[in-house]
């Protein structure tokens, strides 16, 4: 990997960074005169620099959660906030997003994809650029910079697509089930490559994946969600130690965790 | 180099095609009263491109076809992108066009020799009626091949209102639309044409028929290269616009 880049120079000098807090947060869907309660009374605390995860069934309101924390939808009842500042509108500066592959604009090179960021809040076309190429290094993508999204592999193309979430250096980064278009060994080693950076460059994770290894492997608190109305069933603690490698997933109590996320999951689907 | 071994064959087909005609015709596979040899066909339509008769009426053909594209392009393109970003409106008529789009627009041509005479007015108003479908249909379809994603991804960055139309909606629509202007362009001269040919005083639809009834043969040939060379160096323009542009779509 590349040297100190500019971005993470600018960042060891500046401050700890933020948490994040969602105080019972409730979603209701309108449809058609029906409502849908999405979401029910969902609280949790996301301390600063951890690396936090959840899971739960599909439809069970864990992306909508994501999206009224990146302040893309508000939240019906309850409230979202990065220290004192609640969150109701999108705060790229402070809150960086994470998408899968497939929101890489394909008329944009790699390059300019992972400047989007920093070009729409009108940085300096020199700063901007240098940036992106920085972070195209780190994620070893620096000779694909002026390829396009359709030149590029589906793993290479959710590397760009993370180069863009850390390129504009927020405290807090989402990801949405980043990596759930990949294949498994895919999978597996962006989940090295995303720790290897985050180690380098902590920032407040929120990851939302439906892998429960991936989930274990990865974070330091794993969030376990019911079936809709989805709920918070359980906050699982990942006490292993860091940095993870994956003759951790052998041992007995990664087995462990992930099963007792499983049978929470089991359970609720069963309801 | 790879792209002038292929002008090349393509040139070749092209001169191939000619000199199987000439040959049809000089071996009498081919009946030279109906079918005039290239060797005659193409020094008439270089000669014609000298002739103020013809000259004139090429003008007012091409003078009716930008016309009408002209006012059809934004009008078809812009109730495409309203039906297409528009619940309301898109469930209300977009069954309409799709329905409408497939009735062969000809047999309308005797309501605009009605409503609009046989002259200039009346070919630019059947000109832009056989192309608007095409262009609403491609517009629609442009306003939904925007993916949420992208939008989602723009919001979530911070972009304003303005920065989503510029950097995101645009540069997404602009190669489907221009491929519907292509084709509407198409729709747009044949509908030119064909109004020219069935009842008219002038242009280059009125030429070709009149030479046609009156057994003018290598007339006839002459014109109908023109009006093929004149459709194909329209379109091929088009459609270097149109790669321009979409590139990016692999």
């Amino acid at each position: 990997m590349a040297g100190l880049s500019v971005v993470e120079a600018e960042k060891t000098a500046e401050s700890t960074g933020a948490g994040l807090w969602v105080e019972n947060v409730t979603h209701v869907f309108e449809t058609g005169g029906e409502s849908l309660m999405a979401l029910h009374s969902v609280s949790l605390e996301v301390e600063a620099e951890t690396f936090y995860g959840i899971v739960g069934p599909s439809g069970c309101g864990k992306s909508s959660l994501l999206l009224m924390m990146a302040g893309l939808l508000q939240p019906s009842e309850g409230r979202i906030a990065i220290g004192d500042e609640t969150v109701s509108k999108p705060l790229p500066e402070e809150i960086g997003v994470v998408f899968q592959e497939s929101s890489l604009l394909p008329w944009k090179t790699a390059r300019e994809n992972v400047e989007f960021p920093l070009y729409l809040r009108g940085v300096d076309r020199r700063v901007r650029e240098r940036a992106a190429l920085e972070m195209l290094e780190l994620v070893g993508l620096g000779e694909f910079a002026n390829r396009r999204p359709h030149e590029l592999s589906g793993g290479m193309k959710q590397r760009v697509a993370i180069a863009r979430g850390f390129c504009q250096n927020p405290d807090i980064l989402l990801m949405d089930e980043p990596f759930a278009a990949l294949d498994e060994q895919t999978r597996m080693t962006l989940g090295d490559e995303l720790l290897h950076l985050w180690d380098r460059n902590k920032k407040t994770v929120v990851f939302v994946t439906h892998s429960l290894t991936e989930a274990v492997y990865l974070c330091d608190k794993v969030a376990v969600m019911s079936a809709r109305p989805g709920e918070i069933l359980e906050i699982v603690d990942i006490d292993l130690p860091r940095p993870r490698t994956y003759e951790m997933m052998a041992t007995e109590k990664f087995g462990k965790l992930r099963a007792r996320i499983w049978e929470l999951i089991r359970r609720t689907q069963q309801k | 180099m790879k792209n002038t071994g292929r002008l090349l064959a393509q040139l070749a087909i092209v001169a191939a095609m000619f000199l199987f005609w000439e040959m049809a015709v000089r071996t009498g596979m081919a009946n030279a009263r109906i079918v005039p040899p290239p060797s005659e066909v193409l020094p008439r339509a270089i000669m014609m491109l000298g002739d103020p008769v013809v000259l004139h009426n090429l003008w007012i053909t091409s003078a009716q076809v930008m016309l009408a594209f002209v006012l059809v392009a934004p009008i078809g393109v812009a109730i495409g992108l309203l039906l297409g970003e528009s619940d309301y409106f898109g469930r209300a008529f977009k069954p309409f066009f799709y329905f409408v789009a497939s009735v062969p627009k000809s047999v309308f041509l005797p309501v605009f020799i009605l409503a609009f005479g046989i002259g200039f007015t009346q070919k630019v108003a059947f000109g832009m009626f056989q192309a608007i479908f095409v262009l609403v249909i491609s517009a629609i379809a442009a306003a939904e091949s925007v993916s949420p994603d992208y939008l989602k991804m723009a919001r979530a960055y911070g972009a304003s209102r303005r920065q989503l139309y510029v950097e995101i909606y645009l540069p997404a629509m602009l190669p489907v639309i221009v491929e519907g202007l292509r084709l509407g362009m198409i729709f747009n001269i044949t509908g030119v044409l064909f109004a020219e040919m069935y009842v008219s005083r002038a242009g280059l639809g009125h030429l070709v028929s009149t030479w046609g009834m009156s057994f003018q043969m290598v007339n006839l040939f002459a014109g109908i290269l023109l009006a093929a060379s004149l459709s194909i160096a329209v379109n091929e323009l088009l459609r270097w616009y149109e790669n321009r542009v979409g590139a990016w779509r692999g």
